[in-house]
């Protein structure tokens, strides 16, 4: 009955428009006061669930992405993906891909990415004959790649999440495998639809401007490198290779690249202030909701209700997933990744799946709800930026939703995609 | 609105903006002056990661609370996008009243906790725990006051502008 109260004002709350930190807020006080459990308690795990060490890293991990972003790394990537792959059929759109998975290594925003790509390459694709709607899917499909290739804030938020006891790197290396291969994936889909378009072929430029471009976009990529490096040898904690790459950020933009303005490093104190305000109230509030749900037994009642249906651990997996796309189309990632990894991952755990392998797993089923609709963060800044109605994209976008698809196939039943490389380096 | 009051609120928007702002500023400086101090100095200041922590906890609470201001929480518009314009327009109102009685939750209850742990100390840095529950009161103040300028804003059919972007 309590969990009933719990969910049913939750949902209610979502549909009419109430902001879901307040929505879960709400929720979880009503539930405490039908429970005769003091109010205050509810504020406590509040403050508790964000007085977390480890969070510390994802305001320093956005503003990084953020800074390097406006530094104008984008261009410089988007020159070292071309001369690398633009010689192909379509070879803009495996341009296209391949500065996004580098991107999203910088960034690991994948609306920061969309943007960045979306508006520097877009127009340069149009004017090469490249259709709108190609452009957006495009773009939009290859921003989820920035989820897993590390390092990635949303990362964080899972480890969060999940507790304690997943270490950092480990999901650092595991993403990085699901990612590459998402990316691999996309570009086929990409060179399909491209050939089927009968779209221009690009020239290669050369090797020596192809080491040139890589040359320039290295003290970008650095940033992305010494965050893995200092979390993977352990030497800094994740805050501290983060701070330390905010740090770096500045100093190359502003005396490498020399293109940090004022009104640039301002706006981009704001937005990280603003999307880390964004995801730490909503852990706040989550807190206090997964300390409802633990108390309810909610995973073991979810379970019961999942069994019901089907034995089989395969079966499981994959209703597992589809519940989370349905939601995924709904909501935004950061919500969803704290309010369903304390119901699904005690399940999977129990099923056999390592916590590492469901957390790139979720990662990018989650990443696909951003760029569905109706709610697709991603996919509607693409539009935004390319634009085209989202009607337009949706149509043609199939083939990319169809790579992304097998991608997360691949992730849920080959373990060894996410796990290899973290246990290659135990 | 009447004018003082919508002025008022535009001040408190901004100010939260330089205050969370000149917040993840200083804490960069904090965790970079503690890798400096440990890896250069040898000597790693004990303070210096909870405060880092208190001073982002004050801020993220102070900037969400300008959040509700300029709008920028995440929520589901779409099933209240598509009703038709009467009803949506009860909605929304609806749903900022929810925030409403939430941030007043979150003044009432923030103050009670921060005076319940007033004599506890926080061992690194010397001051009392209430501080770290402070914010809670505070930006539920503010949360409350944001949230009925919009709810107002709603039922005179205007917009509060946007100060952040």
């Amino acid at each position: 009955m309590e969990l009933m109260v719990l969910l049913g004002v939750l949902v209610l709350l979502l549909i009419i428009g109430v902001p879901v930190a307040f929505a879960l807020g709400i929720a979880s006080l009503a539930t405490f006061y039908m429970l005769d459990i003091p109010l205050i308690v509810g504020f406590q795990r509040m403050a508790a669930s964000m007085n977390i060490f480890a969070l510390m890293a994802i305001p320093f991990f956005v503003f990084a992405g953020d800074l390097m972003h406006r530094a104008g790394i984008a261009e410089r990537l988007i020159r070292v993906a071309d001369a690398a792959l633009g010689r192909t059929r379509g070879g803009l759109g495996q341009v296209d891909v391949g500065a996004s998975m580098m991107f999203g290594a910088v960034s690991g925003s994948a609306i920061a990415s969309v943007s960045a790509i979306g508006s520097t390459l877009g127009p340069m694709m149009r004017e090469k004959g490249y259709d709108a709607d190609y452009v957006v899917n495009v773009s939009a499909t290859s921003a989820i790649t920035g989820l897993l290739i590390p390092p990635s804030h949303n990362m964080i938020i899972y480890a969060a999440a999940a507790g304690v006891s997943i270490s950092l790197a480990d999901l650092f290396l595991a993403g990085i495998i699901p990612g590459v291969l998402t990316g691999l994936l996309l570009m086929v889909a990409a060179y399909f639809v491209a050939v089927k378009r009968d779209y221009p072929r690009g020239a290669f430029p050369g090797w020596k401007a192809f080491i040139l471009a890589f040359a320039a976009a290295i003290p970008g990529l650095m940033a992305a490198a010494i965050i893995v490096v200092g979390v993977l040898s352990g030497v800094f904690t994740p805050t501290e290779s983060a701070g330390i790459a905010v740090v770096y950020t500045i100093l190359v933009a502003l005396f490498v690249y020399r293109s940090l303005t004022w009104e640039r490093f301002i706006a981009a104190t704001t937005a990280s202030v603003r999307t880390t305000a964004m995801v730490m109230i909503v852990i706040g509030a989550a807190g206090a909701f997964g300390w409802l749900l633990a108390l309810l037994q909610a995973p073991t009642q979810l379970a019961d209700l999942l069994r019901g249906i089907t034995e089989n651990p395969l079966l499981l997996l994959l209703l597992i997933n589809i519940v989370l796309l349905l939601l995924g189309t709904f909501m935004d990632m950061a919500p969803l990744i704290i309010i369903t990894t304390p119901i699904f991952l005690p399940m999977t755990t129990e099923l056999g799946m390592d916590p590492v392998q469901f957390g790139t797993m979720l990662l990018l089923n989650l990443g696909i709800g951003l760029v569905t609709p109706p709610v697709g963060a991603v996919l509607f800044v693409g539009c935004a930026i390319g634009k085209i109605p989202i009607e337009q994209t949706v149509r043609t976008i199939w083939p990319f939703y169809g790579a992304l698809i097998v991608a997360l196939a691949a992730v849920i039943y080959i373990p060894e995609l996410s796990l290899w490389l973290p246990e290659l380096l135990k | 609105m009447s004018n003082p009051l919508a002025a008022a609120s535009r001040k408190v928007s901004l100010f939260a903006k330089w205050f969370a702002g000149v917040g993840l500023l200083v804490m960069t400086a904090i965790i970079a002056m503690q890798v400096f101090a440990r890896y250069v100095l040898n000597a790693s200041p004990a303070w210096a990661e909870q405060a880092a922590l208190l001073l982002m906890i004050w801020y993220v609470f102070i900037a969400a609370a300008a959040g509700v201001r300029e709008n920028f929480h995440i929520r589901i518009a779409i099933f209240a996008d598509k009703l038709p314009p009467k009803l949506r327009h009860v909605v929304i109102i609806l749903a900022q009243f929810i925030v409403v009685i939430f941030g007043a939750a979150m003044a009432f209850y923030g103050v009670e906790l921060a005076l319940a742990t007033w004599e506890h100390v926080i061992p690194t840095l010397g001051i009392s725990r209430g501080y770290a529950y402070a914010p809670i009161a505070l930006s539920g103040i503010m949360i409350t006051g944001f949230a009925i300028e919009q709810l107002v804003a709603e039922l005179r059919s205007t917009e509060v502008d946007k100060l952040w972007n």
